[in-house]
């Protein structure tokens, strides 16, 4: 599902920084995979990479076939609206737009009708227990609850892969858990390929696989 | 100044651009005041140059309006024991006729007693001709010129040179040629010294003077010598030094000057709010730093005074570029404005250079730096009053709370309490017509975020029903940042404002003036001096009217002369007709007295008054006019007050017997002429040229090619109209561009999730052109419905205290029309670049932006 083949990502400023180098790595389909390691150790940056928001410096990455390199800008957007979904750490709720416009969002943006875009959002607000919240703002929601509205954004589209960002990590250790255990959930039940970048060792412990990374380099692979 | 260094710089360093627009909007103020002013400045500089060169030694100058006077006035001058020298002049300006050389002012004066008046530093030449007076004299076609022109043309003394007179074109001979500097550097060096005898017989001046200049005996005080001369002469003379005639053509050219000023003020009062705007969302986005300075112990006052130094460090850098562009545009205007006072008003001027005026400069800087603090002020004193605990809270800050909006909405309701009390209350003059024009400005600015509000909620729908997703994102992107898009639809809003204004003044001046064309210009023909009717240097002899009358074409003749003459200060027109043939052939339109307006004054000896005279000075039918004449103060009744356009500044029509009476002029400056019925214009007009076209200077104007005139002369005036237009369009622009970067600025993270969910570049992109064209939509909608009240005190101001004249209040319907589409394609234009560097900005950064 997911393939990196020797990746490099640089970043050039005054001084240049090597975040990835030399990464190659197979993510199969159905898989739920934790990325961890030190801060600065290239987490983010191979979850940007991986889910088109940023390019490789060098290497090749493959998402369900395509090879990300070879579409232009506008391709990479459909693929990444096609088949990924987004759970960042701080949510990125727009403050202006309700839990259903929030939700309902990306089926906007793919041009679907008002009516059945909100049908799915209202479906995903209530598989993630915010049924009853779909006209609240985000500013009258808890940091759980607005996660919950990111995660059911995310999963607007029904991703075949979800990349998640900390999703834990703004939240308090009772509400990362229930968030977690959602993820888990939706895992189980829509069989998503999740790639979830954490600092919480217990989180990590509690994927199918473990990926650590080190100095842009993968140090360690576990598989349970 | 360490606050400065550690917060404002780095600030100012990473929004490189937003600095630029808000510099760029001080900076388009000041150009513009800085740019009329000087230009302005320097043609009353050259005017005065000319003056000064001219007058030479003279102490005084005597005229009698621009009529002139008998010559006799002179030797009776002479003959008082105060004088040491009086001399006489006569200027006028002609065309040269030569390639790229304009107008030349020929200065005749009387060589026997003049050159101990003027120094004629004579170079080069027969200096035995000059020497000798008499020989000058004696050789009427003798001309002195300048080098400068002389080494322009090519002539050298004994060259033939060829100027238009009043008896066609006449060839002179230069006999000698004055060295640069002094009197020859006047008009520009376009400066021809004359004989008076000659000059009078070539321009038409009869036996009579245009002035005396004169120096009094050693020991008279100059307000002794001119009491003693006005005792002897009568109100009916002006004494004056030559330093006073600078201000005759200032107060001429007021009228220019103030519309000039006001266009300035306007420009700096839009660039007020685009200063604002900048200043708020920087309070807004510095909140945090705000907090931790705070928190290390900054004070109140400190944050206050950071935010205004840094305003007033804006404001001066703005003041400086403003300078710098407002000189370039001056050297641009001033021979343009020059050239189009002198075509207005028919004065003789010559623009050299420009005229810088330190006091301008001083005040521009000013200007700029106190706009700069005062539209900064409000923010700054936000960023005082924020708490260091709340400020350090990640989250939106910039709303306006509900008790804002109400005391906003008490206070408009009170302006237009106010307004609405100066109008029912007799608002149409006087100070509640201005008190009635600023309530109206300020309830609608205070109401701005309101009415934006509102409007943009309306409009929610209609941009969801064009495009659904960008549309709705665009709609609440505005109403997420009320003040700054309320700050950026009220700058629109004033610059639409402002130009419906004008455009209605325009549209109400044009169609009263080709009405007044309409009913009064109905003459076949009309036989002038010179393209342009306003100029006054040639007349004709009385006579040339009763040989055209004779011509076999022609119908009737009526013989018009006008002059400047003074009337409380204010140099008006007196035009002297034949009241009871005009009458026989126009109906004016009549504003108070009988109908039969030019017959009733004819017979009882009264005047007839422009309507904007009349309304300036005050003045109404049955009163008794005061008007000096060389004969005296006349006390005339004003039979009658019509529509009248001759002049901006008021014309007082007499019958010409009571001209030739007491002004004892007979000469003309134009003929109206009628011609017999199934005569074309056409061949009335080549019947004419060929009579009298190789006798006589004149210029037959078809009744179609004088409405053109007048409609090129219109036009010319409101070129400064257009301009003002165009500077109001400019800063709406600049509002745009200055709002859209920072919204998106601000919206980084936002569009960055927008694309990271799903959102294709041109979808971003149309959200934000949505957005401009949201604030383009609201900012016109505003912006026409201020206008169009703002239009009628505008009409108001100009009826009472700036023209006089009685412009009718029509919704000027094409311009908005015109207005709202270019305005939404401004705006669109306005958001393609933030539109673009939103889309490609890197989305990881986007979407880590805090």
């Amino acid at each position: 599902m997911i393939e990196l083949h020797d990746v490099s990502k640089t970043f050039e400023g005054k001084r240049q920084v090597l975040a990835l180098d030399h990464v190659s790595l197979q993510i199969a389909k159905g898989e739920m995979v934790s990325l961890v390691g030190p801060s600065g150790s290239g987490k983010s940056t191979l979850l940007n990479l991986i889910g088109g928001l940023d390019h490789p410096s060098s290497g090749e990455i493959v998402i369900d076939g395509e090879r990300l390199s070879a579409v232009s800008d506008d391709e990479l957007t459909r693929v990444r609206r096609d088949k990924i979904g987004f759970i960042f750490q701080f949510f990125n709720l727009l403050p202006t737009l309700s839990c259903l416009e929030n939700v309902s969002l990306p089926l906007h943006l793919r041009g679907w009708k008002k009516q059945k875009a909100h049908e799915r959002a209202r479906e995903l607000l209530d598989l993630v227990k915010l049924g009853k919240r779909v006209e609240h703002l985000p500013e009258e929601l808890s940091g759980g609850e607005r996660q919950r509205v990111a995660i059911a954004r995310a999963l607007s589209i029904y991703p075949p892969i979800l990349l998640a960002d900390e999703p834990t990590g703004n939240l308090d250790s009772h509400t990362g858990e229930d968030i977690l255990k959602l993820i888990r959930d939706l895992h189980e039940r829509l069989n998503a390929t999740i790639l979830m970048v954490t600092h919480d060792n217990g989180v990590a412990e509690s994927c199918q696989r473990t990926i650590r990374l080190r100095d842009g380099v993968i140090v360690e692979d576990i598989r349970r | 100044m360490m606050l400065l260094r550690l917060l404002t710089l780095p600030y100012v360093r990473k929004h490189l651009l937003r600095t630029g627009l808000t510099i760029a909007g001080v900076a388009l103020g000041v150009l513009v005041f800085v740019g009329m002013r000087t230009a302005n400045d320097s043609v009353l500089y050259g005017f005065q140059q000319t003056v000064d060169r001219i007058a030479g030694k003279a102490q005084l100058q005597i005229t009698s309006g621009e009529g002139g006077f008998p010559e006799e006035v002179l030797e009776r001058v002479q003959a008082m024991e105060e004088i040491n020298i009086a001399v006489p002049v006569i200027e006028a300006q002609v065309k040269t006729g030569l390639q790229g050389q304009g107008n030349i002012l020929i200065l005749a004066v009387d060589m026997t007693g003049d050159r101990s008046l003027r120094s004629y530093d004579i170079e080069e030449g027969e200096d035995a001709v000059v020497d000798d007076p008499l020989v000058f004299l004696a050789q009427p076609d003798s001309i002195i010129l300048t080098r400068e022109f002389a080494q322009q043309n090519n002539l050298s003394v004994g060259s033939k040179v060829s100027f238009d007179t009043m008896v066609g074109p006449k060839s002179f001979t230069v006999r000698g040629i004055m060295k640069p500097g002094g009197l020859a550097s006047a008009f520009g060096g376009n400066l021809a010294v004359m004989d008076i005898y000659a000059a009078q017989h070539v321009f038409g001046r009869g036996r009579s003077f245009d002035r005396i200049d004169l120096t009094l005996k050693e020991g008279i005080a100059l307000d002794q010598g001119r009491q003693a001369i006005e005792k002897l002469l009568g109100a009916g003379y002006q004494v004056e030094a030559p330093s006073q005639r600078g201000k005759q053509f200032e107060t001429i050219s007021k009228l220019f000057a103030v519309a000039a000023s006001l266009n300035s003020l306007f420009a700096l009062l839009i660039g007020l709010f685009i200063i604002y705007n900048t200043f708020s969302i920087a309070v807004a986005q510095r909140r945090s730093e705000i907090g931790i300075a705070r928190a290390l112990g900054a004070t109140r006052a400190q944050i206050r005074n950071l935010f205004l130094l840094e305003s007033a460090l804006l404001g001066l850098t703005g003041s400086l570029t403003g300078i710098a562009g407002g000189l370039i545009m001056a050297k641009g205007m001033a021979s343009y404005i020059g050239q189009f006072l002198g075509d207005l008003y028919g004065v003789a001027q010559h623009t050299e250079g420009l005229a810088l005026n330190p006091q301008t400069l001083l005040l521009a800087v000013g200007v700029g730096v106190l706009t700069s603090m005062v539209a900064a002020w409000i923010p700054a004193r936000d960023a005082a009053r924020i708490d260091p605990v709340k400020a350090l809270h990640k989250g939106s800050y910039e709303s306006i709370t509900a008790s804002e909006n109400r005391w906003r909405l008490v206070t408009a309701t009170a302006f237009v309490g106010i307004a609405a009390f100066c109008l029912v209350t007799g608002g149409t003059s006087g100070p509640k017509l201005y008190v009635g024009y600023f309530s109206v400005v300020a309830a609608s600015v205070l109401a701005t975020p309101i009415l934006v509000r509102a409007l943009i909620l309306g409009l929610r729908p209609l941009l969801r029903l064009v495009l659904p997703v960008e549309g709705a994102l665009a709609a609440d992107s505005l109403m997420q940042s009320p003040r700054r898009t309320s700050a950026t639809v009220a700058a629109v809003m004033l610059s639409l404002s402002l130009v419906v204004g004008l455009g209605g003044i325009a549209d109400a001046s044009y169609a009263s003036i080709l009405d007044w064309v309409e009913s009064v210009v109905n003459p076949d023909l009309f036989v002038g001096t010179n393209e342009q009717i306003s100029e006054r240097s040639f007349r004709f002899p009385a006579s040339l009217g009763d040989e055209i009358r004779k011509l076999d074409l022609v119908d009737e003749v009526q013989t018009v002369r006008s002059t400047r003459v003074n009337y409380r200060g204010t140099p008006v027109m007196l035009v002297a007709i034949p009241m009871l043939q005009v009458q026989g052939r126009i109906k004016p339109k009549v504003v108070a007295g009988p109908a039969n307006v030019f017959e009733a004054a004819a017979k009882e000896g009264g005047v007839v008054l422009g309507d904007n005279l009349a309304l300036l000075q005050n003045l109404n039918v049955g009163d008794m006019m005061e008007i000096s004449s060389p004969s005296g103060v006349l006390r005339l009744p004003i039979t009658g007050i019509a529509i009248d356009y001759t002049d901006q500044l008021g014309a007082i029509l007499i019958d010409r017997s009571l001209y030739l009476k007491h002004w004892k002029d007979e000469t003309a400056n134009l003929f109206r002429v009628y011609l017999k019925k199934g005569v074309t214009p056409e061949a009335g007009k080549q019947q004419i040229l060929m009579r009298f076209g190789s006798q006589n200077r004149l210029f037959v104007m078809t009744n179609r090619q004088l409405r053109d005139y007048i409609v090129k002369v219109t036009d010319q005036w409101f070129g400064l109209t257009y301009m003002q237009i165009f500077v109001a369009v400019l800063v709406a622009t600049l509002g745009i561009v200055n709002s859209l970067t920072v919204s998106i600025t601000d919206r980084r993270r936002e569009l960055g999730v927008l694309q990271a969910v799903g959102g294709l570049r041109r979808q971003v992109r149309q959200a934000i052109w949505m957005e401009a064209a949201g604030i383009g939509l609201v900012s016109v909608i505003l912006g026409l419905a201020l206008g169009g009240l703002i239009l009628y005190y505008y009409l108001g101001i100009i009826r009472e205290d700036m023209a006089g004249i009685r412009l009718e209040y029509v919704y000027p319907v094409k311009i908005a029309l015109l207005l709202a589409p270019t305005m939404l394609a401004v705006s669109w234009l306005s958001a393609l670049g933030p539109g673009e560097s939103a889309v490609r900005a890197s989305l990881v950064e986007a979407l880590e932006y805090e």
